[in-house]
């Protein structure tokens, strides 16, 4: 070890004795339990303060990490160090450069051991890092995991204090102080094990849905998956060809949806959303609302007694039907009817009802036929229960709506377009055919301007900050497919920078560049419209050229910046997952742990954590997949112990915490001839709401008791005074 | 409506180029805002606002301080300002909205004020009376169509917005609250249509005049070549007049005019009336006490269609 190490064997002082009185006076009824000896099958105590540490016998260990320069760059570590040692019940201090690290924790282990260790105290980053590392590190030199308290000093100090050497060194002294006071009063907890379900849901059926429910199915897992839509596939489905191969997305997407549609461990649910969650990871209780389609599968149908009958995805009734709306698969474009389908290669080939515009004449009824029977216009939305014991959210995203920029005049003028729009029309099986023309007159463009970060990376308040992340290289693609369908068209590419970053891109790139596409570097400020022509006229500044630049094209597409999917919120808040600023889904870590999320056993694919193209989605899904299972796989999770506990001597049972629990984990029972309250820990979240509300101090907060929170109080209160 | 007819009443704001080269602006103001309930209060011992491009790019707390001390004189008349201009709209609804959210800000210009014994508190508001006028909780468009005596039939008449009161989009409030659009806005051509005459849409409407931000003081070639543009697609839509909402943006168009004939030898004849001299003018103002006749270019084409 080449860093400088001292050791220290103070024994506590009178002073000290003093400090902690408040804890003494609590705990001097309860038996001391022995510290340093585990006892994992212990039988449950009968009252949670039995087996209470006592902060006499405490000999905590302090540990501090430099965290290469992150710490030590900005504080005195040799100072904390000896400050430190002066703590009351402080046995052992050292530091390290990386307390993490293998030689760190064995530095931890080796000390518990020679020092008689009864407790942990590492300053260093923050529990949410490395928690369960030193806890990790805490259990293998012999302790319980639970004797393991962590001072932050990185995150919020020596990150925040930077030019403050001696304010962060005195706030890490007082930081390890409160730790110190906490850990000597830390108890022994032993997590319970639950059984873990063996099901999994997935919400969305995007590529990232698709591919994270065939993953969890192949590995045998009951898969449930949902999507709100009459069909999966999501984006995908409406993209022509994709970057860089330039292989036809309908080619190897559809394939990936029959496969959904036979897997037999898939059970697909579309026109469909989650409707509520309960429980915890391994027991997750969701209810399913399965929109009403006005349309039964042959599945439905049989259970109905129609057998042989539901939709056989003929299409009679859709010739039938008088009412015409537009088609949203289509972006409008196309028309469809009240009974419908998105497009013809749909899994599941089962036809929707748009109720909102039937107008129940009946005719589609008489269509379908007395065989099939499958349409019922009285049909109701149902609700559907299943456990699960893992999920993962792949709600994909929408595209912004564009004509917020006005300038760009999305809406106003027939020839801008954006470029969900242009992939319809480009598309073989598009409303056109695959033949791009000019929304005005039908004419085939020559010239086509293509504006690059519309609406993303943009402060004006209007758009988007972040970059959006396709939108460069699906326009590539887009230059690329008007040269090549129509001869003589040019593109003109109005970029910031292009972000052609992935694996064969930049070949791409230069690949368009060599096939005569322009680019020029300038934003476009305005975009004006021939009146006579309905040509535009794309006003930017060649920042290259340094020179005003006013550019009349036949059509404009812009690459619209995509925003989360509506609905992603409820959904979201639904499982108990965050979101960043921006709406997009928040991963538990963004380099460690990008598929998890903050809620146990709730995992994120795709573009609902942030824009992805298709491989880093499907990347991304498989991640999902593989994380979602292992709990399943494992067949028991182990709980944070941090329940609340009765102290049936103090309850009297008046039951006001039954009702304050929102999570309903508490119950009143008879015990002893006495009402009095009890816990069903797998329910109980450790929110501390009763443990704040008891009036007769009778709810103990497992892992943030009354004593451990005033001996931090105290430490930090009382703590300048030494 | 209150029984002298008055609803609302404001400090009136001039600013600089209203009184000295439109002073049409200022009587059409005041005698079209009352007959429409609004009364306009002279705030007296006001300053330049200053102009933002000027003196906001120059020296900052200069500006905060002479912008706030207007403030101040309306805070203690006790009455929301209204002004129309522009660039007054700029300097004085935007320090006003500043000084109210930055208290660093505040600070450091009451310390200058104190010099003079004054101190800004943030209790009024700023507004630009073309806002008064399209806004119906002030005035709107129904009522001043039916305030009208002598409507302006026939007339074409294209709109210059100006860059300053609908941008920078995220904090114009009333942009977002009332107007809704600011890169395609229609309002003013409702106003337009309300005085009876034809709102004309033209190329580019929402470019500037070209005088703003100091340009024309800085590099009037530059400036006039901008304005000349605007003029050029103007008269592609045979235009009888122009009307604008800031005297500074008509000071470009009007004595522009004259200035691109001498520079680049093209005439327009173009006649620039601010609305609030339209609005004068379909209510029965003469266009003696408008002092239509010390605009640069001669108003009388479009004064022989429309009385
Ligand atoms: C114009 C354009 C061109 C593109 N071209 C390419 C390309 O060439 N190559 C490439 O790699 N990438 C391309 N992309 C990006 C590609 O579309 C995405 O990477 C991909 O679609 C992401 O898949 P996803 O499953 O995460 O999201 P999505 O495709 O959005 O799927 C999400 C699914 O979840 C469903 N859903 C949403 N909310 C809920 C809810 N609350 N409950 C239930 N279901 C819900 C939706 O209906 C949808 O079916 C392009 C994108 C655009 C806009
Ligand atoms: S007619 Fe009946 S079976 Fe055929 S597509 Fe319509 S609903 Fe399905
Ligand atoms: S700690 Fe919270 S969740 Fe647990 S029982 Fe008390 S109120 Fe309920």
């Amino acid at each position: 070890m080449a860093e400088k190490k001292s050791t220290t064997k103070k024994t506590e002082s009178k002073k000290d004795t003093k400090k902690v009185a408040p804890v003494k006076q609590e705990v001097k009824k309860q038996a001391a339990a022995p510290a340093a000896k585990p006892k994992a099958e212990e039988a449950p105590a009968k009252s949670p303060i039995d087996n209470l540490a006592k902060a006499e016998d405490a000999r905590i260990g302090v540990f501090i990490c430099h965290c290469g320069t992150n710490i030590a760059g900005s504080m005195d570590i040799e100072a904390v160090q000896e400050a430190a040692k002066t703590f009351p019940h402080v046995a052992y201090v050292d530091n390290y450069k990386y307390m993490c690290s293998m030689p760190g924790q064995t530095v931890i282990h080796k000390a518990i051991k020679d020092h008689k260790l009864t407790g942990v105290v590492v300053a260093a980053c923050t529990p949410r890092l490395h928690e369960p590392t030193f806890r990790t590190a805490t259990k293998d030199g012999g302790l319980n995991p639970f004797r393991f308290e962590m001072a932050n000093i990185r995150d919020q100090n020596s990150w925040v204090h930077m030019h403050d050497r001696e304010g962060s060194t005195d706030k890490a002294k007082d930081a390890i102080r409160i730790a110190v006071a906490k850990a000597a009063l830390l108890q022994d907890l032993h997590p319970k094990a639950v059984p873990v379900e063996k099901a999994a849901m997935v919400v969305g059926a995007g590529v990232a849905g698709m591919q994270a429910a065939l993953d969890l199915a192949a590995a045998g897992i009951k898969t449930y998956l949902i999507e709100k839509d009459m069909s999966i596939g999501g984006r995908m489905s409406q993209l022509d060809k994709t970057f860089p191969t330039l292989d036809c997305s309908q080619c190897i997407l559809t394939p990936k949806m029959v496969d959904v549609g036979r897997s037999p461990n898939i059970e697909l649910m579309t026109w469909s959303e989650v409707h509520e969650v309960e429980g915890y990871i391994g027991n997750f209780d969701v209810t399913i609302r399965k929109k009403a389609r006005g349309v039964m599968t042959p599945k439905e149908a049989e259970a109905k007694g129609i057998v042989g009958g539901g939709c056989n995805g003929c299409g009679d009734c859709e010739g039938v039907c008088p009412v015409i709306k537009p088609n949203e698969f289509e972006i409008g474009m196309k028309p469809r009817k009240a009974i419908y389908v998105n497009h013809p290669q749909v899994v599941p080939l089962i036809y929707t009802i748009d109720f909102t515009s039937c107008v129940k004449c009946g005719l589609c009824v008489t269509a379908c036929g007395p065989e099939k029977r499958a349409i019922d216009l009285e049909m109701k939305d149902e609700f559907v229960k299943v456990k699960v014991g893992t999920a993962i959210l792949a709600t994909g995203y929408d595209i912004f709506p564009i004509e917020n920029k006005q300038e760009w005049g999305y809406k106003r003028y027939e020839n801008v377009i954006s470029s969900l729009e242009f992939e319809r029309l480009i598309c073989a099986s598009g409303p056109t055919g695959g033949h791009l023309v000019r929304p005005s007159d039908g004419e085939t463009p020559k010239r086509v301007g293509f504006v690059l970060c519309a609406g993303s990376r943009d402060n004006t308040g209007t758009g988007k900050p972040y970059c959006s992340r396709f939108c460069c290289m699906y326009s590539l693609k887009h230059a690329h497919q008007i040269i090549e369908k129509i001869p003589g068209c040019v593109p003109y590419i109005f970029y910031m920078d292009i972000r052609s970053f992935g694996k064969m891109y930049e070949e791409f790139y230069y690949r368009i560049q060599d096939e005569g596409a322009k680019f020029i570097r300038g934003r476009v400020a305005n975009i004006i419209e021939d009146k006579a022509t309905k040509n535009l006229h794309v006003m930017a500044d060649d920042t290259l050229l340094d020179r005003p630049i006013d550019m009349e094209v036949d059509m404009v597409v812009l690459a619209a910046a995509i925003q989360p999917a509506a609905d992603t919120n409820r959904t979201r808040k639904l499982f108990g997952v965050s979101c960043s600023s921006d709406g997009w889904l928040l991963e538990a870590h963004p380099k460690l742990n990008p598929c998890g999320t903050t809620t146990a056993g709730v995992f994120l694919a795709g573009v609902c954590q942030g824009p992805k193209d298709i491989p880093d989605t499907v990347a991304s899904a498989e991640g999902a997949a593989s994380a979602a299972s292992i709990p399943i796989h494992m067949g028991e999770v182990e709980l944070e112990p941090y329940f609340a506990s009765c102290i049936p001597e103090k309850c009297a049972g008046c039951g006001m915490c039954v009702n304050l629990c929102p999570y309903s984990a508490l119950s009143l029972v008879e015990k002893d001839g006495r009402t009095v309250m009890q816990v069903t820990e797998a329910k109980c979240k450790g929110c501390g709401t009763c443990g704040g509300f008891c009036p007769g101090g009778a709810i103990w907060m497992n892992h943030f008791t009354t004593p451990q929170i005033v001996a931090q109080i105290d430490a930090f209160l009382l703590g300048g005074e030494q | 409506m209150s029984e002298s007819g008055i609803n609302h009443k404001f400090a009136f704001y001039l600013g600089c180029i209203a009184p000295n080269r439109y002073p049409g602006v200022e009587s059409a103001s005041i005698k079209a805002m009352k007959k429409l309930g609004v009364e306009l209060v002279p705030l007296k011992g006001a300053s330049c606002c200053p102009a933002p491009g000027a003196f906001g790019s120059i020296d900052q707390s200069v500006f905060y301080a002479m912008a706030a001390r207007n403030l101040v004189l309306a805070e203690q008349m006790k009455m929301d300002i209204a002004l129309v201009c522009n660039g007054c709209y700029k300097s004085i609804w935007e320090v006003n909205h500043k000084l109210k959210h930055n208290k660093d800000l505040r600070d450091a210009v009451n310390e200058v004020l104190k010099e003079v014994d004054m101190e800004y508190k943030g209790t009024i508001n700023v507004y630009h009376t073309a806002e008064l006028l399209y806004n119906d909780k002030f005035i709107g468009v129904d009522k001043i169509r039916d305030s009208i005596t002598n409507p302006l039939t026939g007339a074409r008449i294209a709109v210059h917005y100006g860059c300053h009161l609908t941008k920078p989009h995220k904090d114009r409030e009333f942009e977002k609250e009332v107007m809704l659009n600011t890169e395609h806005p229609v309002w003013m051509e409702e106003l337009v249509a309300a005085l009876g005459a034809t709102p004309v849409e033209y190329r580019n409407k929402m470019q500037c005049c070209g005088a703003g931000g100091g340009v024309r003081g800085y590099d009037i070639v530059h400036a006039l070549d901008i304005t000349n543009e605007k003029l050029i697609n103007l008269k592609e839509e045979k235009v009888d007049a122009l009307t604008d909402i800031c005297p500074f943006c008509q000071l470009q168009f009007d004595r522009g005019q004259i200035e691109i004939q001498e520079k680049f030898g093209v005439s327009y004849g173009l006649p620039v009336l601010h609305f609030a001299e339209l609005l004068g003018l379909a209510q029965g103002m003469s266009p003696q006490d408008l002092g239509l006749d010390l605009h640069a270019i001669s108003c009388e084409p479009f004064l022989k269609k429309v009385l």
